[in-house]
């Protein structure tokens, strides 16, 4: 049976690829969207903070953070509210539903080929970009092989809550505008406009416990050494935490939301 | 004929606030999410500005003017520019856009001024009550002149949007699958949140020349927080003509190339 699923997956992923792949010069524009911003706040932080550092961030840090920014938001985005939230409202979740796989794992598909997909353009640009910019960077060792696993939670945590965004289509026709609310949370607290350590300190406190952080800032935050010892112990196990917690709220929401659905011309 | 156009228009603005108080509850959701919208910007403006005085020479008065005529534009989009349009894309691509050409009213009109998302209006708002406290703050003192001279910017940096959304829009008779013009335009506007003088000079000037967004919110707030108004001021009449020039020239352009979409 599982065996059976993963090569179900497999072939979903295949086919994904191949009809993105169609659409190349519109993905491209897509993942610029993944460059200009963390480059905006890069301009922003780099002209602020000058010759000295904010919150343990000088210059160099500041470039470092958004550049790896970049990748992290790409390798994490959640694109659910574009794809699912569509399907169930037009009826085209109905065929899925008769396959002899959870619709969940044809999401998967989708969200992991589009990354895929999109990396052809993005690698070239990174790399374009960390060679101009040719910021600083000492390596922290255990930062960097923790980096992985909290990037693989991070994009779960962000798949998982997306898809429960795009799921509140089974009740609601504008599940977009609860999503834009979350985006906008995102942007302020998950580490986009700031890193999580430059927040004033209430926004801080409220960063560090919910969990916008734990889909791109934190990973981020590993990679480069930022948090160390205690500090890293307890952001990986809230980061677990939320991902098994974003997981259940996928399971009742799919439960309670697949009763409701009464598909449009299906 | 202009009119009639007017009339037109107005038929449908009217259906479309209709439509909109059909949906009570979407609507004061709507109203929620442009207000958390605008918190969380300003909070972002907020976290700059507790580690600094100033950005690229703006106070935080002057910037929250400017992230009000963002907010201020971006709702007026929203709410006449982008439904239209984005319409247009659905139609080219599913070959529905033969009906709009067979109306006895020009192609651009109907492509222009056929849908309005009338929630909008509570970003308009906000982003003129932004302004509004923003100004009272800076205690900025504007002349009949100065105001007079924001409202016509205004103008050329609406203009100059409208130009580069139907630019944007006219590409779908090319690229086809060009599904979301929203998203390809809000990824160069999202700059225009910051004054453009933050930016690196090569960034500048593609934000100026090639990409105008600096006319859009960055000149508008220089003449109405009394900041010294570059020369940017007495081009921007220009740049707006040409724009909307270019941009409804390359619009027939592409119509000539639309072959509809039977297959």
């Amino acid at each position: 049976m599982r065996s059976r699923t993963l090569a179900g997956f497999a072939a979903l992923l295949r086919a994904e690829l191949a009809d993105l792949f169609q659409y190349r010069i519109e993905m491209f524009l897509y993942g610029l969207w993944q460059v200009v911003n963390p480059i905006i706040y890069l301009v922003i932080w780099s002209t602020v903070v000058g010759g000295g550092t904010i919150a343990g961030y000088a210059r160099d840090d500041f470039i470092l953070y958004y550049l790896v920014f970049m990748v992290v938001s790409h390798l994490t985005l959640a694109i659910e509210v574009y794809t699912m939230a569509p399907s169930i409202q037009t009826g085209r979740l109905s065929p899925h539903l008769l396959r002899p796989l959870h619709p969940f794992w044809r999401a998967g598909a989708l969200n992991i080929s589009y990354k895929a997909v999109n990396l052809m353009f993005l690698v070239p640009i990174w790399v374009g970009l960390a060679l101009i910019l040719r910021p600083a960077f000492s390596p922290d060792w255990l930062g960097l092989a923790l980096f992985l696993p909290s990037m693989v939670m991070a994009a779960l945590i962000s798949f998982l809550i997306g898809s429960c965004f795009a799921m509140l289509a089974f009740w609601t026709t504008r599940s977009m505008s609860f999503w834009d609310i979350w985006m906008s949370l995102t942007l302020l607290l998950g580490g986009q406009v700031a890193p999580v350590a430059v927040l004033p300190g209430f926004l801080q406190q409220a960063a560090v416990v919910l969990p916008m952080r734990y889909t791109v800032g934190f990973p981020i935050e590993v990679a480069l050494g930022r948090v160390q010892g205690a500090e890293l112990a307890a952001g990986l196990a809230i980061q677990a935490g939320w991902t098994v917690a974003a997981a259940a709220a996928f399971v009742v929401i799919w439960r309670t939301g697949v009763k409701r659905y009464a598909a449009v011309g299906a | 004929m202009i009119r009639r156009l007017i009339r037109i228009a107005s038929a449908f603005f009217r259906s479309a606030l209709q439509e909109e108080f059909a949906y009570r509850g979407d609507l004061l959701g709507n109203v929620i999410r442009s207000v958390l919208n605008l918190a969380t910007a300003i909070g972002g403006v907020a976290v700059i500005f507790s580690h600094t005085e100033t950005l690229g020479g703006w106070t935080l008065g002057q910037t929250l003017s400017l992230l009000g005529i963002f907010v201020f534009v971006n709702g007026f989009v929203g709410m006449f520019m982008s439904p239209s349009l984005n319409r247009v894309v659905e139609e080219v691509r599913e070959g529905t856009f033969d009906y709009v050409l067979m109306k006895p009213v020009p192609a651009l009109f109907l492509a222009s001024a056929r849908r309005f998302v009338v929630w909008h209006v509570s970003d308009i708002v906000l982003g003129a009550i932004v302004l509004g406290v923003a100004l009272v703050g800076l205690e900025v003192r504007a002349s009949g002149w100065g105001m007079l001279l924001f409202v016509a910017l205004l103008v050329c940096g609406v203009a100059i949007v409208y130009a580069i959304w139907l630019a944007l829009t006219t590409l779908v008779f090319w690229f086809v699958r060009v599904a979301n013009v929203t998203m390809i335009f809000n990824l160069f506007f999202q700059t225009g949140r910051y004054p453009i003088e933050v930016y690196p000079f090569w960034l500048r000037q593609l934000l100026t020349f090639v990409f105008p967004v600096a006319f859009v919110t960055t000149v508008p707030a220089q003449a109405v927080t009394g900041r010294d108004p570059s020369w940017l001021v007495w081009i921007a009449p220009v740049i707006a003509v040409v724009a909307v020039l270019v941009a409804t020239r390359f619009w027939r352009f592409g119509l000539s190339r639309y072959t509809s979409a039977s297959s």
